[in-house]
């Protein structure tokens, strides 16, 4: 088979990601049929393409830790982010309390939060070799549980001027904030992942950790750092998304978790590990963001957001997802 | 019972790689037919289309004179074929009874009759009574059981089917003396009773003793088919390999390894232990090819590992005169240690990444931070160039290399570190006889260059061509040193049966048992025929598929 | 070779008593709690609590069939959702005996149909199993959710009465409950069914060249576990007596910490149905303790999942003790084959 495809003209197939950005397009034309979409005013439907890629920023910032996670194989996936969204939200919410001051500490506080969080994740796969979802699901709980408690205090802050101009407001040609900091976000995950040690060992690990492990990767560190690093970028996530509403909920992460991880399926990242890319993530983080947004259109109820994601992702693995049949 | 299985130019592609082309076999009751060949040949595959496991892309099977389709392994068991593995087909968690009655446990009332299975299963242990160390029991976990009582758990459960058709896929290869023969005891009485057996195996000395006729397979095609009587070890032989092979070279090499002696010591191992390896002491010097021989599974991957790093052990190791203990291949890595794992896939390369990162994979570090791409991309392609890289491009996967050209990857990765050490386990297993000759120049090249190598190889043919030196291990310990005048073919096969170096140095041939004929290094170095060594007994010492 | 001897020795134990580890957390859960709640083994208390350990039991013996079989199951909390759903809303408070005997056969085979599903893409796909089900609980949470979007809708009270009230010989009904599931589960594992679940289980590709039909053992386990889940939602169903379509959500995790804490590998082959029964009913006691030690009710989600992680990493955390302490005794690095250290 592999041989054979070898000799067919190479762009026959397009690569997911591609194939993402395409999917984005279509559904964004589609959803100007709609009744009450924006029908032939171009103008509307800039806006419309606009804010819809403002929206995506926020999942698209969060599903770049469960890529991570995700190409690091070993079936790893991370079902934490929602409740760290959250809780890095609620501290940032809490210690900026207003003060364009004390921004930058709580965008630190927030990264850290999230840090420690994946770091703890990290520790019960590599070391105490829990599955990775039921690590992160527990850890999700746990940290549910610390926002219960945080909430119980009465929370009070709030978002400062400065990081609502920051991150929901145009900076120029009526470019809002966020898209040029996703743009900015996107080419530093392209650099960490394809430029630099860190990401060849990244997929070293998600292709085999036996082969990375006697070719002088650590994998355990690697397996932590991982994990760290995309409880970091959750961490980061709740900030943009705190810049973005302005206020908290105990739910405010939930959202964001189940379409991360299809976001990523989307990008034409294997679920297995070992091959993906944070280019495919962002045009993911799109897509689900429009299916949302036109599943909103439709006044669909949340049911059917709910039905239609996991259908997405159903189909999307049985597409990317197929292992080995055992007859050969 | 009667029974007859012809298989008729079948063939079977794994993706681009063509595994049979035209493999043929006949077998009725009341014989033993040979499945001869080399590494590589087929010989397991087409034993796995016979017996459902894997399906054929052509030509057809047929059961008693009429065509059948075995969909699964179930359909060619309930057609009462049965198969002892070579890579074993039992579950490690279950205990010896339930995995010989899997899927066939005597019922009771819908239940499975346990004081039954318990029964029938000390009858069928009873079968091998007096040749396993540890008493084998019903309830003792297959896990916990050495590696040559789950062989013979394995010929156990093949039997309990009462099969009619039996295909022993080299079974013997982890088997002692004493089991072989009481398995060929039994062999003789299911051919009494009717049965038809394939023997797949490479040990010659048991191909005749036990087997009526054989077919020899090559390159996937079936070149010879016969009566066991009317052939001669030679003429087998001479069927099984090609005609150009690397032996040639591996002689020429060998003069370029002459000199050597006076070099650095590199390695030095004192009391070296892990769970397999009982205290191994060896010396390694700069420039010198240190071979390690004997039976598969002896200790020499453990030996490997341990000095990489990747296996715990007690004991002391000295590298370039520093002592040191690797917990983590890394480690060794930094000290300039390189190993080529035994098994390609599933430990050398990363499949579905390019040839380019593959290759780069423990030298990424040296490129930047940011990566120097173009910086990495040249070195590969000189490392490329250098080992005749048969390629579309570097940035094509792994996967869609040949076996060959996959494992110089596999080498080419370690070339970019100039490693002073090198550990090889088993490196030209499954690789063509053109890719190993380019490997043996390599290996003498990188000797010259002063890289001390130590290496494992199940090939005897090689160890006697390229090795000044061969180490000989048997049951976790080096059971004997080879060198110079000692270093032939019969002490070889000797020592790997277990001799140990006096009784070799007395006499070699009645050191194991059996009668080998004596010849000394330089007869095999001008008059060697073949890997298989003509005239021999074929060393049992490695496994082909 | 006193070291292989250890392991054997190691290995034989805790292979002949995959449930001891659970037995004795049960134990100790029971003592503590009988500290804190010292009338825990009088007639009501027993009664109040069974009934609301039932659901988690129920679930989590399936969980662990699909488990023993190497797979795991996400979903099983959006089954029991999507079953209560169905039964608060379509119940309602004056339902016919028959309909209710017709609406109770109804979700159990809602129950099989989702597990079918998983075990339709899961082994005749050959998609990875965490990742499927973790779509399909998306899905079915959605369905539950469709069918009941807000909290509300009610069952008979005569049935929820019968569920919460009866107590033939002086035993609370729900305790009959127990027994029934470990008689099933022996008398499974004494089928050929059983043997195959622990061959698919621990080392599939051995089996199918064994002829065991792996990809219909597989598909099996989740139908089984399908309709667990669904005797699952009937009983949370009676307990509560009203629906909520995410009343399922946290019964997930649980389970699988339940079969975990009663001796069962994660990755399949080993342990058992009877282990998780106990470590279910060890997770309910210790919710038990929790709201009767008077912890802090904004902290009681904290607690209870901490020590769910602390469950989850414990076997680790001594396989890892173990590991760095007798370094002999290892897992193979390589392989990744434990050699039963």
């Amino acid at each position: 088979m592999k041989r054979l495809t070898a000799f067919l003209p190479k762009k026959i197939a397009i690569s997911p990601p591609v194939a993402a950005v395409i999917l984005a397009v279509v559904l964004f034309l589609l959803s100007g049929l709609l009744p009450n979409g924006y029908g032939s005013n171009v103008s509307i439907a800039i806006a419309q393409a606009t804010n819809i890629t403002r929206l995506s920023v926020f999942l698209g910032v969060i599903a770049a830790g469960q890529t991570l996670v995700i190409i690091s194989g070993g079936e790893g996936i991370d079902l934490s982010v929602g409740a760290v969204v959250t809780l890095s939200a609620i501290i940032a919410y809490v210690i900026i309390n207003g003060q364009d001051g004390m921004l930058l500490p709580g965008l630190l506080a927030a990264l850290a939060v999230g840090a420690a969080i994946g770091l703890l994740n990290g520790i019960g796969v590599a070391y105490l070799r829990i599955a990775p979802l039921v690590m992160t699901l527990g850890m999700s709980g746990v940290v549910t549980g610390l926002i219960l408690v945080a909430q119980h205090g009465n929370v009070s802050g709030a978002v400062s001027p400065l990081m609502t101009r920051v991150i929901a407001r145009p900076w120029f040609f009526g470019i809002p904030g966020a898209i040029i900091i996703w743009i900015l976000f996107g080419l530093l995950m392209w650099l960490l992942i394809e430029r630099t040690t860190f990401g060849k060992n990244l997929f070293a690990i998600g292709s085999n950790r036996t082969t990375a492990r006697l070719s002088g990767v650590h994998v355990t560190g690697m397996v932590v750092a991982t994990y760290a690093l995309a409880g970091l970028l959750s961490g980061l996530g709740g900030f943009l998304v705190l810049g973005n509403t302005g206020v908290v909920f105990i739910a405010m992460g939930n959202s964001f978790l189940f379409p991360s991880i299809a976001a990523v399926a989307v990008g034409g990242t294997l679920l297995s590990g070992g091959k993906g890319s944070y280019f495919g993530t962002m045009a993911g983080a799109l897509v689900l963001t429009l299916i949302t947004s036109l599943l909103t259109t439709m006044q669909m109820p949340d049911s059917v957001r709910q039905m239609v994601l996991g259908g997405t992702l159903l189909v999307l693995i049985s597409i990317y997802g197929r292992q080995r049949g055992f007859r050969q | 019972m009667s029974v007859s299985l012809s298989a008729r130019n079948v063939v079977k592609r794994y993706g681009g790689v063509v595994a049979l082309s035209d493999a043929n076999l006949d077998v009725h009751s009341g014989e033993v037919v040979a499945l001869i060949g080399a590494n590589g040949s087929g010989k397991s595959t087409l034993s796995k289309i016979i017996n459902g496991v894997v399906v054929l892309d052509g030509g057809q099977l047929l059961l008693d004179d009429k065509p059948v389709h075995f969909s699964s392994p179930q359909t060619a068991k309930q057609m009462g074929i049965a198969t002892v593995f070579q890579e074993l087909s039992l579950i490690p968690q279950m205990t010896v009874s339930e995995n010989i009655w899997l899927t066939r446990e005597p019922l009771r009332g819908g239940l499975v009759d346990h004081k039954n299975v318990r029964l029938r299963t000390e009858e069928l242990v009873a079968l091998f009574e007096g040749t396993h160390k540890f008493s084998l029991h019903p309830d003792s976990t297959v896990d916990a059981l050495p590696p040559d009582e789950k062989q013979i758990i394995e010929v156990l459960k093949a039997l309990s089917s009462d099969p009619r058709l039996i295909i022993l896929d080299e079974a013997t290869a982890s088997l002692d003396s004493r089991q072989v023969q009481r398995l060929f005891e039994l062999v003789a009485s299911w051919k009494q009773q009717g049965k038809a057996v394939v023997f797949v195996s490479h040990r010659m000395e048991e191909i005749f003793r036990i087997a009526d006729r054989f077919s020899v397979l090559r390159n996937g095609k079936t070149v010879g088919a016969g009566l066991m009587k009317e052939i001669t070890e030679r003429e087998l032989v001479g069927l099984m390999v090609e005609k150009a092979t690397a032996t040639s070279v591996v002689q020429r090499q060998r003069q370029v390894l002459k000199k050597n002696g006076d070099q650095k010591i590199r390695l030095e191992v004192h009391d070296l232990r892990t769970d397999l390896l009982k205290g191994v002491d060896l010396q390694l010097r700069d420039g010198e090819l240190l071979g390690i021989g004997g039976l598969k599974g002896q200790g020499q991957r453990d030996l490997l590992l341990a000095l990489f790093g990747d296996l715990p052990y007690t004991g002391s190791v000295v590298v370039s005169g520093e002592a040191v203990h690797f917990k983590l291949p890394r480690q060794a890595i930094e000290k300039g240690i390189a190993l080529v794992p035994g098994e390609r896939a599933k430990e050398g390369l990363l499949y579905i990444r390019s040839i380019l990162e593959n290759l780069m994979l423990p030298s990424w570090a040296k490129f930047g931070i940011p990566l120097h791409i173009g910086k990495a991309r040249q070195a590969a392609s000189e490392v490329s160039n250098e080992l005749q890289l048969i390629m579309a491009g570097l940035e094509e996967p792994v996967s869609s290399l040949s076996g060959g050209n996959a494992q110089k990857v596999v080498i080419g990765k370690w070339l970019l570190r100039n490693p002073k050490l090198l550990l090889l386990d088993d490196p030209t297993k499954g690789v063509d006889v053109g890719t190993k000759a380019e490997f043996y120049r390599l290996l003498a090249r990188l000797c010259d260059n002063g890289t001390a190598i130590l290496f494992y190889s199940s090939d005897d043919e090689e160890l006697l061509g390229l090795c000044d030196r061969v180490l000989v291990m048997h049951d976790g310990v080096i059971r004997s040193e080879l060198s110079g005048e000692s270093l032939t073919k019969s002490n070889l096969i000797a020592a790997s049966l277990g001799a140990s170096n006096a009784s070799l140095h007395e006499d070699p041939s009645s050191a194991a048992g059996h009668t080998y004929e004596r010849r000394d290094a330089d007869e095999s170095s001008t008059a060697a025929p073949g890997p298989a060594g003509a005239g021999e007994t074929d060393p049992p010492s490695e496994s082909m598929e | 070779m006193n070291n292989v001897l250890n392991r054997m020795r190691w290995q034989y134990f805790t292979l002949r008593n995959p449930y001891l580890f659970s037995l004795l957390l049960l134990v100790l859960a029971m003592l503590v709690n009988l500290f804190f709640q010292p009338d825990l083994l009088s007639r009501g208390s027993l009664n109040s609590n069974m009934r609301v350990f039932l659901p988690l039991v129920l679930v989590t013996a399936g969980q662990a069939v699909v488990i023993l079989g190497g797979g795991i199951d996400i979903s099983v909390g959006s089954i029991v959702s999507i079953v209560n759903a169905i039964l608060a809303t379509q119940l309602g408070s004056n339902a016919s005996p028959e309909k209710i005997a017709l609406m109770l056969g109804a979700v159990l085979l809602v129950g099989m149909a989702a597990g079918a599903i998983n075990g339709f893409f899961i082994s005749y796909l050959r998609l990875q199993p965490i990742i499927t089900t973790y779509a399909t609980s998306f899905l079915y949470a959605g369905v539950a959710l469709f069918i009941l979007p807000s909290p509300g809708g009610a069952v008979p009270n005569g049935i929820s009465s019968f569920y919460r009230e009866t107590t033939p010989l002086g035993l609370p009904l729900t305790l009959y409950v127990i027994p029934l599931i470990l008689i099933a589960w022996y008398l499974l594992r004494q089928t050929r069914y059983g043997g195959y679940l622990y061959a698919v289980g621990g080392k599939a590709d051995a089996a199918y060249e064994t002829a065991v039909p792996v990809n219909a053992v597989q598909f099996s386990t989740y139908v089984i576990s399908g309709l667990m889940a669904a005797f699952g939602g009937i009983a949370i169903t009676l307990l509560t007596g009203s629906g909520s379509a995410t009343i399922g959500a946290d019964i997930t995790l649980t389970s699988i910490t339940a079969v975990v804490i009663g001796g069962t590998a994660l990755r399949g082959g080993v342990g058992g149905v009877a282990g998780a029964v106990l470590g279910a009913i060890t997770l309910g006691l210790f919710k038990n303790i929790i709201s009767f030690a008077n912890v802090n009710l904004w902290w009681q989600t904290f607690v209870n999942a901490a020590i769910i992680v602390v469950a989850l990493a414990a076997p680790g955390a001594i396989n890892l003790l173990r590991r760095t302490i007798g370094s002999r005794t290892r897992q193979h690095p390589t392989t990744g084959q434990e050699r039963q250290a």
